[in-house]
């Protein structure tokens, strides 16, 4: 019973960073209005730029956090103008094959900049346990957990609270409209989908630090499970795609106790598959553009 | 006369929205049904639910007595009612002629095994297809343009086009979501006699339309609405002296001159 | 691509194209004559496997309009089976190819089915997944398909009595392999199927409301392009008589890609021209091979801004457009 509830925990943990994914991938969905495939390789660079940063300046998470995201927002306005720019009004499988391009083309440079093996991220976040037994939390799933609720307050502040956040929302729920009010439609997506990817690379951050482990060829499942758990929420939805992440922790969790570790993919694309299957729309109301 | 077409109570709703309230229609077999109603009235909507895009909230549709609610596009085509869109729903990069070819798709049933063996069963139907299809676009005179590409064409024609496409299917009922937008007169009047031709053929023919003279002139029964609802069904002379229908075109003030 | 007029009328007739096309077939069966390295008979085998993974992928892609992207997958599923086959139960070639043909297009449904009503990109992500997940499969199911160390000792299949191991050998299978998938596509295309996959690549509303039964055909597309696929890969295994699960990666699913999306998408011969430049350029490219996949990625990026059918792609259909069509749109959906 005890194994059970320890992997809850860790699915709660893990469901939290995919729940991350899940938000930065709503948010640039919903805003840019395209549906796009280079979630996986923005989160892996975020990953990438954190691991450089702790090198660079050591393990403060503060910095590691701001430069996983500044990196991944720039990849972004780059995954932007190749992509999403030019193809407003183009038909919607054109943006598409361009985001399967653009994602090889970051994942090969990546391979071959950073090399094709696992590199270590050891003990960025001292190892230490609360808890009895085997029940309770180490130092690192809290801290996981903290960025990812304080993220999700400060984005929640951020759409409800301000300006650019309203425009924001206009523009995810009719660009014609928006632009018609005077928002400039093109730098709100562009700040939507930077956001977006930025908190993509936070995310790419904390599975680092999570597993102490980072592999350029992460995006691929990284990036599955993003939409996987975006899904839930009809892929613009933000609570839902956050509740998704962390359904699809817990279930990935208890899915390798029954089974076993290599096979942690597995379950987030049968969990995919039911959800599509069920529940295609996710549970959103209508509210935004559909992809 | 029998009844080809029944609606009964048909609601849609779209959260909100009641698009379409409580409409209850008979459609007689053979005649020229016209549905009218300001913009926004609901009218392509309930076409939409008879055809089979959407699936009504509450009501029933019954088609030749047989209940068809719910049943998908697919299957409605397979009974007999073929459609035209308000849009033009052309295959734009496809030829005329290949356009009809589509609509004979369920008048012939050559699959994987006939294709792949050129077997006779293929090449009747191959035969069949290529002259039937120019036998329909010669009806609706447009021979001469079978090889031009729908998208080509001036906007008229190619509304002609999509019914040829319909026709191909030979159907019982053809429903027309505003076949005579964006038409001058000289050819809204055309299309107005073709169509009363195609009806002496025998097609039950449903036209939404917005063009006052076109549906005066071919309609036999029109059913009007107004915010999803039914406000008045009759034939012509009846529904222009009735007071609501009036009322939601010109509102309720005095109109200079009486009403049109 | 427009040909010049006299050249046009005559290929008209279909005397000359059956002319040009014996004659054509009779060169391509005569090459392994010219005693050519057998690394060049390498290169080309490879070609007419592609031509056929890429063709197969093409019937899904650009001829239904649908989205498939992990069709590494059914490569190897065909692979593992004729390869289990063979080795565990012996089974001759002749008997191997077809049911790895036929197992990947049985997988090829159960991947399609729960997507069918939906848009195309979920059936991308799903085709994503699948391929993943099989290869995941075929990493650790050890007792079957040998984990990470794959499959050796594949044995040459021997046919009518000559043991066709060397690549100047082998070449005949791919070509007949592959002559049979382009003349049997070629039909299935220009008939009442290949119309209605064709309208529903172009506008699957119109289609329905015309009867066209889209789920159907979308399956039976489907299963169509893996079970060339399964067939390509049952070719496969016996010729480079080792398989193991890396060589049906991501990777190798967008290879695949590639050369449909450079070559081109709704014709037959793009997928021929996609799989001829892309292993052209792979042996370009061997010095700085890290570098291959960049390549086709820009090369994929660059289609798609400027010609998004690809090269010898269908020019007349939604996926050529680059802008939404003509025609009033009132609202975008």
């Amino acid at each position: 019973m005890d194994y059970y509830l320890s992997q809850a925990i860790n699915g709660i943990c893990q469901g939290s960073i995919y729940a991350l994914m899940a938000i930065g991938y709503s948010v640039v969905v919903g805003v840019v209005g395209l549906v796009t495939f280079t979630h996986g390789e923005v989160i892996m660079l975020g990953a990438f730029a954190a691991f450089y940063t702790f090198q660079l300046v050591g393990n403060n998470l503060i910095i590691g956090v701001i430069a996983s995201f500044l990196a991944s927002a720039f990849i972004g306005v780059f995954v932007f103008k190749i992509c999403y720019e030019r193809f407003f009004n183009a038909p919607r499988h054109i943006s598409l094959i361009c985001t399967i391009g653009t994602s090889m083309l970051l994942r090969n440079l990546a391979q071959i900049i950073f090399g094709p093996n696992n590199k270590p991220l050891l003990e960025v976040v001292p190892n230490r346990f609360f808890g009895k037994g085997v029940v309770g939390l180490t130092l690192v799933q809290i801290i996981v957990i903290a960025t990812v609720i304080s993220l999700s307050f400060l984005l929640f502040l951020f759409f409800n609270r301000t300006r650019w956040g309203i425009m924001l929302r206009a523009v995810s729920q009719d660009k014609t409209a928006a632009a018609m009010m005077g928002i400039n439609v093109r730098m709100t997506s562009l700040l939507g989908n930077s956001i977006g990817c930025g908190l993509g690379g936070v995310a790419g951050m904390l599975l680092a630090i999570y597993y102490q482990t980072l592999v350029a060829t992460m995006g691929g499942s990284a990036g599955m499970k993003a939409f996987s758990s975006a899904v839930l929420g009809g892929l613009t939805n933000i609570p839902s795609a956050a509740a998704g992440g962390l359904c699809l922790g817990i279930v990935e969790n208890l899915g390798i106790t029954i089974s076993s570790a290599s096979f942690r993919d597995i379950f987030a694309f049968i969990f995919l598959l039911l959800v599509l299957i069920v529940k295609p729309e996710g549970f959103a109301r209508k509210t935004g553009v559909r992809p | 006369m029998a009844c080809i077409l029944e609606a009964q109570g048909v609601c849609k709703y779209f959260g909100g929205l009641k698009a379409v309230e409580k409409v209850d229609m008979k459609i007689e077999e053979g005649s020229i049904f016209g549905i009218i109603g300001p913009n926004g009235a609901g009218k392509t909507t309930f076409f939409n639910i008879c055809s089979g895009m959407y699936r009504p909230t509450a009501g029933k549709i019954l088609f030749q007595g047989k209940d068809i609610t719910g049943l998908p596009p697919e299957s409605i085509a397979r009974l007999g009612i073929a459609r035209t869109f308000q849009n033009i729903q052309l295959f734009r990069y496809m030829t005329v002629l290949e356009n009809v070819k589509i609509g004979f798709h369920i008048r012939t049933r050559s699959g994987f095994w006939n294709a792949l063996a050129h077997d006779r069963r293929y090449r009747q139907e191959e035969c069949f297809i290529e002259d039937e299809a120019r036998a329909v676009i010669e009806k609706v005179g447009l021979s001469s343009y079978a090889d031009t590409l729908a998208s080509n064409l001036p906007y008229g024609l190619q509304r002609k086009v999509e019914i040829a496409r319909a026709l191909a299917l030979k159907p019982r009922m053809l429903l027309l979501d505003e076949p005579v937008a964006g038409m001058n007169p000289l050819e809204t009047r055309e299309l107005s006699e073709f169509i009363i031709r195609l009806n002496a053929e025998g097609y039950t023919i449903v036209v939404i339309e917005h063009d006052m003279k076109f549906v005066m002139n071919t309609c036999h029964h029109i059913l009007v609405l107004n915010f999803g609802q039914k406000i008045c069904e009759g034939n012509p002379a009846e529904v222009r002296r009735n007071k609501a229908v009036n009322e939601a075109y010109f509102g309720k003030g005095l109109v200079v001159g009486g009403v049109a | 691509m427009t040909l010049p007029p006299r050249l046009a009328v005559l290929l008209q007739k279909k005397a000359i194209r059956i002319s040009l096309a014996i004659l054509g077939i009779a060169l391509l069966a005569a090459i392994p004559q010219l005693n050519l390295k057998s690394y060049y008979m390498g290169v080309l085998c490879r070609i007419l496997l592609y031509t056929i993974l890429a063709g197969s992928l093409n019937v899904i892609n650009g001829y239904s309009g649908q989205f498939n992207i992990g069709h590494a997958g059914f490569f190897g599923i065909g692979a593992y089976t004729s390869a289990i086959l063979s080795l565990q139960l012996k089974m001759p070639f002749l008997l191997a190819l077809p049911v790895s043909g036929l197992l990947a297009m049985c997988v090829g449904l159960i991947v399609a089915l729960p997507t069918l009503r939906l848009k195309g990109i979920y059936l991308a992500i799903v085709t994503l997944g699948a391929s993943e997940i099989i290869r995941l499969i075929a990493l650790n199911w050890m007792s079957l398909t040998g984990g990470p160390n794959g499959l050796r000792g594949i044995p040459a299949p021997v046919l009518f009595g000559l043991k066709f191991s060397r690549s100047q050998q082998y070449y005949y299978i791919f070509l007949v392999l592959s002559l049979i998938f382009y003349f049997m596509t070629r039909r299935i295309i220009q008939s009442r199927i290949g119309r209605a996959w064709i309208s529903i690549r172009e506008d699957e509303t119109a289609a329905r409301s015309l009867g066209v039964e889209t789920m159907r055909f979308k399956a039976m597309n489907f299963m169509y392009g893996a079970f060339w696929a399964g067939i390509a890969g049952g070719a496969f295994s016996p010729y480079f008589k080792f398989i193991s699960s890396d060589m049906f990666s991501l990777d190798e699913g967008f290879n695949i890609l590639s050369m449909v999306i450079i070559g081109g998408q709704g014709t037959l011969a793009g997928p021929i021209v996609g799989a001829v430049i892309v292993n052209f350029l792979t042996e370009f490219l061997r010095p700085i091979s890290q570098y291959r996949l960049v390549v086709y990625a820009i090369l994929i990026i660059v289609m798609m801004w400027l010609r998004p059918q690809g090269l010898v792609g269908v020019s007349k259909s939604v996926l050529a457009e680059r802008k939404f069509g003509r025609g009033r749109r009132t609202h975008r959906r």
